[in-house]
């Protein structure tokens, strides 16, 4: 193993390792917000990545009807608590605007023909398309039980997750696929070639962490959002909704998924299934975290990354079992820094 | 409302035996197909299942009915199946299923039932060594050695004695390595790196530098569907500038689709499907291949993958057993049964989509070197290697 | 006439059990064999009902035990290049459940060690990450198999019979099923018992009481874990092949599925569970092509859908479903039987003499940070001596109580309890010393019986353990437990409502409840954290009378009130503070007329 060897996997682990960091915050956001662990992730992940090679190759793109499937039930969902008297006797405003909004992109996708669009629309449109099913999937799924137990919660999410993996087997087939990569030409540096895709993934996670930093540092709606977390009832009290709350954590938990599928769709072969393997490894970041601190998962998303890497080159076929069984020591040391037994409200 | 509608259920499943006994009873050949059209194996069973329509329906005057199940890709699910569509539906013969240790579970129970089996997976384990309860298997796919043999034969004919090899963690992947390098140590050529992945790994760099590393002529890649794509990529990303080799794993639309320019040179060998238009009109297998592939495809809109090529010449093979077993019993009988695993037994110069079947009592794959063709990419096209 | 005596539990048993065995002589087969996998899955699934319906726990790595079971079974049971040190195991299938259920157990315990600790996010993460690794791991292993699998197994001869036909192994996994039911019900219905079913919700409750909530939530999951080990045993000779793919975490999910669906939360949910998916996945099979026009696909959605609709819904499954419209909901649950014939009482501690200083509070400072809570705060009790603590809003009076109950320790200070100091050890280890509590927010088990519940509190004075509950080697001691819970509820004036789920009790005689149970840990020093709020005039008064009758055995005790009537005509002393000072002690007399506490109560009289 020499010198390129190390920086060679050391690339390779940073790529990884940055999706992974996204993906760890995000699961963070989601839980402290609503409580929720996001299992289902990754399939944003999965989605996004498969709807931009399904726009590419010129197949038909059926992420839309998902949408409008989710955006009916969210319709339904409103009339049927408006019934039981637990809102306005009409669905509201949002909902009718999220089916109209959810129709309109799937006559867009339909309509034009996406695989000369360019990069940057098809990036976009697949944007277009993964948000709102992060709104949408916390309005049917878990909005009617926000104030369950953490653990129903969980096991919620676990279904909701087998659902979205069983319809990404409908939309988009049982084969992988893959996209044109953003742009040809690598970096060198010394004797290392940097990957231009790795050097996008990079560059935009950066981005990104700075932008939710901002977000959640300088705006008044991201305060919010952080309020909410810290103490639901008293943001309740001052206007945040926990509904409101949870739609824009989920949305942003969308947004970052889907980023995240577009920028690694041109490196590496993505299945419907796929999501929920590199969600996990943004679970195993978050935990290192203590579910808790958001700069400690994203660093401990990182050295997932690189553990990943090197430990592929050591033992290809462990790599699994090695990644998973870091987290033991992990939760040793929690474990010892821990005391007392607590019931969970 | 729930006890109504449990109760309106039972009566609907009465119904439904009633009628199972009634189709018994008009004598009809019942086949069962089991495929994992879901899970993680979904990729090999959905082009199966889609085939199941393009199967005989009428055989020597007797119409034929196929029964699918799914077993979701849990070999569990498939003893179920299998236990199902024998006992319940009294099938006279089982294709399927998608699996390898699907497979491998389910001979003792198909042996134990008499009920002929017909699977369409790729280790050779299933027929061999051959035994009182593997006679009742016939694998409908070609032994990975027969694919192996055109490869290595290759690369002793243009030099390479040294192999990089990178397969799946999975049984493909298992059989592949063990098949190679038996085969690979006769002929002198040295397997210098042995790399394993996952199918849904998002990145091969530290399999590929190892590899590279190793410093090999060429590298083998086995792996199934799309799946087989990205080792090489990433080989080609990293420098590597040797030969590339495929298994029939790759023998898809989607490996050229997904690999562009960097699976250019690409040497494979499978079954003459993908260079149809290429092969001589004297090679037995064309038409049946052309009119499995174009029927399939206007079925399904898309081009098959070899997978479901192998469900096809299970329906063949028993097309051409069932006339042959009926002298002997009437479908349902066990008689039937036997007489229909003696017939397969029999088969000669059967022209398949994937080659000719030549089933002898040792050899339940059959197939020789017509069932192979040493196919090369160039210019985005399979291309056939003259 | 008989028949009405039993428990609604052994109803069941006399209704399933000549149906279970009539069943491989009328179904077919596949039936058969379907009843089998059914049998297998309810005792993988009962284990999840066990620890996430019992205890609140949650795993996703119960296939891969069942996995570990299924794999050592399988490996001894072909036995064909055994090491030589597990070569005596070879061949026998008890050396495959030996091996199986050590291994399973050990890495339950390795698990359970790293994360039953932690709050009840990590067992889930830690369990889907580990069911995860497992499988890869027997894939990769090639004396398992690798990823095509072990075959050739042998069929199962157990003393000489050869169970190889799916109607003989038939009989032997629903006689485990029912067998592991019956251990089940029966540790469910001891002490050990209630501890586990008290971690769901009451962990800080039975802590204080004595219970080590670790160990049992340890022994929920070892016992969890030891069910999937059966259940792998069993699955190797029914399959005679084992490989990775049933064990995937996917598998994992689907027991925790089965489980939501029967009804986590009750025993026979399990078996609803395990019988009501197998069937599910039939008739999903059977009839979406018929609906959807298209085979195959659609299973997983459907199933997922259904999960989030039971959650929303329907939360106790089917189980619960039952029990709700059939009205047992209360009596299916395990509950103790009725008074047997009159049992010694559990011995009692020596109690210390009147007048023994009981507890020492010496100069406690605590402090949050820069907030002083308590200053300086000094006093004593003595037996057959009650002391109020009082004080406004805000005073510090809970923190102090939480000192005293060794919740929290002093920043500075110490507390002594009986000579011993205290500060700094925990509520459990002085549940033992003879410290009893009652909360401010009522802690009870809404679902279980107010004599179940008072029962908690006798905690420390059985010892038998989960092996004695689960054979009814307990029955004695548990009678003493449970006739000791029945006094102090008699004494406490809860004696008619026994057997009422403690929810359903009103506020104040939840109150009294948590009375009794402190009561039955045999305490010398009892710590009563506002017990009059909520009651009625009469009810105090009774609560007046019961402690009076307390102090004069010899009780000490002190209580934190607000509700001065109460306080004055009962109390000997009387302990005032204020923003975290004490500003006056002394008998309720000169309290009443002390300037400081008017001034500090009525907010500066001038």
């Amino acid at each position: 193993m020499n010198l390129q060897i190390v920086m060679l996997l050391g690339q390779d682990g940073v790529t990884n390792g940055a999706i992974y960091a996204l993906l760890a915050l995000s699961i963070l956001l989601v839980f402290t917000v609503t409580r929720i662990l996001l299992i289902p992730q990754g399939e944003f992940v999965s989605f996004a990545a498969l709807t931009m090679a399904a726009m590419q190759s010129g197949t038909p793109v059926r992420m839309g009807w998902l949408l409008v499937a989710l955006a009916l039930a969210a319709v339904a969902l409103d009339l049927y608590d408006a019934a039981r008297g637990k809102g306005r006797w009409r669905p509201r405003g949002a909902a009718l605007a999220m089916l109209a909004y959810a129709a309109a992109v799937t006559a867009l996708t339909g309509l034009v023909p996406l695989d000369k669009a360019g990069v940057a629309v098809q990036a976009l449109l697949t944007v277009a398309l993964v948000v709102p099913l992060g709104p949408l999937l916390y309005r049917v799924f878990y909005q009617p039980i926000a104030a369950a137990h953490s653990l129903v919660l969980l096991i919620v999410s676990i279904a909701v997750h087998v659902v979205l993996v069983g319809a990404g087997l409908l939309m988009f087939g049982p084969e992988g696929a893959r996209t044109e990569p953003f742009s040809e030409e690598g970096l060198s540096i010394g004797m290392v070639t940097l990957n231009s895709q790795t050097l996008w993934v990079v560059a935009v996670s950066l981005l990104l962490i700075v932008l939710l930093y901002a977000f959640f540092e300088r705006t008044l709606y991201g305060k919010a959002l952080r309020a909410a977390a810290v103490n639901r009832l008293g943001a309740e009290l001052v206007g945040i909704s926990p509904e409101i709350a949870g739609k824009a954590s989920f949305g942003l938990a969308a947004l970052i998924g889907g980023l995240s599928g577009i920028l690694i769709a041109p490196i590496t072969t993505i299945y419907f299934d796929s999501g929920f393997i590199i969600s996990l490894k943004g679970f195993v970041g978050a935990i290192i975290g203590g579910m808790a601190s958001y700069p400690v998962a994203a660093l401990g998303a990182l050295f997932i990354g690189q553990a990943e890497s090197f430990s592929t080159f050591w033992a290809s076929s462990y790599k699994e079992v090695i990644v998973f069984t870091l987290i033991l020591p992990v939760l040793l040391w929690r474990s010892l820094s821990h005391k007392g037994a607590e019931d969970e409200e | 409302m729930f006890g109504r509608r449990f109760a309106y259920s039972l009566l609907f499943s009465a119904l439904m035996v009633g009628t199972a006994h009634v189709q018994v009873a008009q004598a009809q050949v019942k086949v069962g197909v089991v495929t994992s059209s879901t899970g993680p194996i979904a990729l090999v069973g959905i082009p199966q299942k889609n085939s199941v329509p393009l199967l005989p329906t009428t055989v020597a005057g007797k119409s034929v009915q196929y029964i699918t199940l799914d077993d979701a890709s849990d070999p569990t699910a498939t003893v179920s199946a299998f236990k199902k569509l024998i006992t319940e539906e009294k099938v006279d013969a089982i294709i399927g299923p998608s699996g390898s240790p699907n497979a491998m579970g389910v001979i003792q129970f198909a042996a134990e039932a008499g009920v002929p089996m017909l699977a369409p997976v790729g280790t050779a384990a299933v027929v061999l060594p051959m035994n009182d309860q593997k006679k009742w298997v016939f694998k409908t796919t070609q032994n990975d050695d027969l694919i192996a043999a055109a490869l290595i034969e290759h690369m002793a004919k243009t030099g390479i004695t040294s192999v990089g090899f990178v397969g799946t963690a999975d049984p493909y992947g298992d059989n592949w390595l063990k098949v190679f390098s038996e085969q690979a140590a006769k002929q002198n050529i040295k397997v210098v790196a042995s790399e394993r992945f996952q199918r849904q790994d998002t990145s091969l760099t530290a399999q590929s530098l190892k590899i590279i590393a190793a410093n090999p002529q060429a590298v083998l890649i086995a792996a199934p569907g799309s799946s087989s794509v990205l080792p090489q990529t990433t080989l080609v990303d990293q420098g590597f500038r040797g030969k590339f080799y495929q298994t029939h794993g790759a023998a898809l639309p989607d490996f050229l689709k997904l690999g562009g320019r960097k699976v250019e040179g690409t040497i494979l060998a499978a079954s003459l499907m993908l260079v149809l238009d290429q092969v001589g009109d004297n090679h037995p297998s064309k038409k049946v291949a052309s009119d499995y592939v174009a029927a399939y495809e206007k079925a399904n809109g898309s081009k098959p993958a070899t997978f479901g090529a192998n469900v096809f010449d299970a329906g063949l093979l028993l097309e051409r057993a069932i006339p042959v077993a009926l002298k002997s019993g009437e479908p349902g009988s066990p008689a039937f049964r036997s007489a229909l695993r003696d017939a397969l037994e029999q088969v000669k110069e059967l022209p398949a989509t994937q080659g000719v079947y030549n089933l002898t009592p040792a050899d339940h794959s059959g197939f020789d070197e017509r069932g192979r063709e040493l196919i090369t990419v160039s210019k985005g096209t399979w291309t056939l290697v003259k | 006439m008989r028949i009405a005596s039993l428990s609604p539990h052994a109803r069941i048993f006399l209704v399933l059990v000549p149906l279970l065995a009539l069943l491989p002589l009328v179904l077919p087969t596949y039936q058969v064999t379907l009843a089998n996998n059914i049998g297998i899955f309810a005792l993988a699934t009962l284990g999840i009902v066990l620890l996430t319906g019992i205890g609140g726990m949650t795993s996703f790595g119960q296939a891969a035990f069942v996995g570990i079971s299924a794999y050592s079974t399988a490996y001894l049971a072909i036995g064909t290049d055994l090491p030589a040190q597990l070569g005596w195991l070879g061949g026998s299938p008890w050396g495959g459940l030996l091996l199986g259920m050590v291994l399973t157990l050990a890495v339950a315990a390795l698990l359970g060690a790293l994360t039953l600790r932690l709050s009840g996010h990590y067992l889930p993460l830690g369990t889907i990450a580990w069911g995860l690794s497992l499988f890869y791991l027997f894939g990769n292993l090639e004396f398992l198999g690798g990823h095509t699998g072990l075959s050739g197994m042998p069929a199962l001869r157990l003393f000489g019979i050869s169970l190889d036909r799916a109607e003989s192994l038939y009989y032997l996994i629903w006689a485990l099923v029912l067998l592991a039911v019956v251990v089940t019900l029966n540790l469910l219905d001891s002490r050990e018992g209630r501890a586990i079913r008290a971690l769901r919700g009451g962990q800080r409750m039975s802590e204080s009481m004595g219970v080590n909530t670790f160990r049992a939530k340890m022994v929920a999951f070892l016992v969890s874990a030891g069910f999937a080990a059966l259940a792998g045993w069993l699955y190797a000779y029914t399959q005679r092949f084992v490989s990775p793919a049933p064990f995937s975490l996917q598998a994992g999910i689907d027991f925790m599925f089965m489980a939501l669906i029967g009804g986590v939360g009750q025993v026979w949910g399990a078996l609803i569970g395990a019988t009501a998916v197998t069937f599910l996945k039939q008739w999903l099979q059977d009839w979406l092509p018929h609906i959807l026009g298209r085979t195959g696909n659609f299973e997983s959605i459907v199933f997922g859908l259904l999960i989030v609709v039971l959650m929303q819904r329907m939360p106790g499954g089917i189980a619960g479903w039952l029990a709700r419209h059939l009205g047992h909901a209360r009596k299916l649950a395990p509950s103790a039987q009725p008074a047997p014939t009159p049992v010694e009482p559990l011995p009692r501690r020596a109690l210390p003499a009147k007048g023994e200083a009981i507890l020492e509070v010496r100069g406690v400072t605590k402090r949050f940070g820069g907030l002083v809570a308590n200053n300086d705060i000094s006093f004593d009790v003595h037996a057959g001596e009650i002391l109020a603590v009082i004080g406004p809003n805000g005073a510090g009076k809970s923190t102090l109580f939480n000192q005293l109950s060794c919740v929290d320790r002093p920043t500075s200070g110490e507390i002594r309890f009986r000579g011993r100091r205290i500060d700094g050890r925990t509520a459990r280890e002085m549940a033992g010393a003879g410290l009893s509590r009652t909360f401010q927010h009522v802690k009870l088990l809404p679902t279980m019986s107010v004599l179940e519940n008072a029962a908690i509190g006798a905690h420390l004075r059985g010892g038998k353990g989960v092996a004695a509950a689960a054979l009814r080697l307990d029955r004695r001691e548990e009678a003493r437990l449970l006739d000791e819970a029945r006094r102090q509820l008699g004494r406490v004036g809860l004696g008619q409502h026994l057997h009422a789920e403690a929810g359903s009790l009103a506020l104040g005689q939840q109150r009294i409840l948590e009375i009794a149970r402190a009561l039955c840990a045999d305490p010398c020093l009892l710590l009563l954290d506002e017990p009059a709020a909520g009651l009625r005039h009469l009810e105090k008064q009774a609560l007046a009378e019961l402690l009076k009758r307390l102090r004069a055995e010899g009780m000490a005790i002190v209580l934190v009130e607000h509700d001065m009537d109460f306080v004055m005509g009962l109390v000997d002393r009387v302990f005032v503070m204020e923003f975290g000072e004490q500003i006056a002690e002394g008998v309720p007399e000169t309290i009443q007329t002390n300037p400081a506490v008017l001034e500090a109560y009525l907010g500066g009289v001038e």
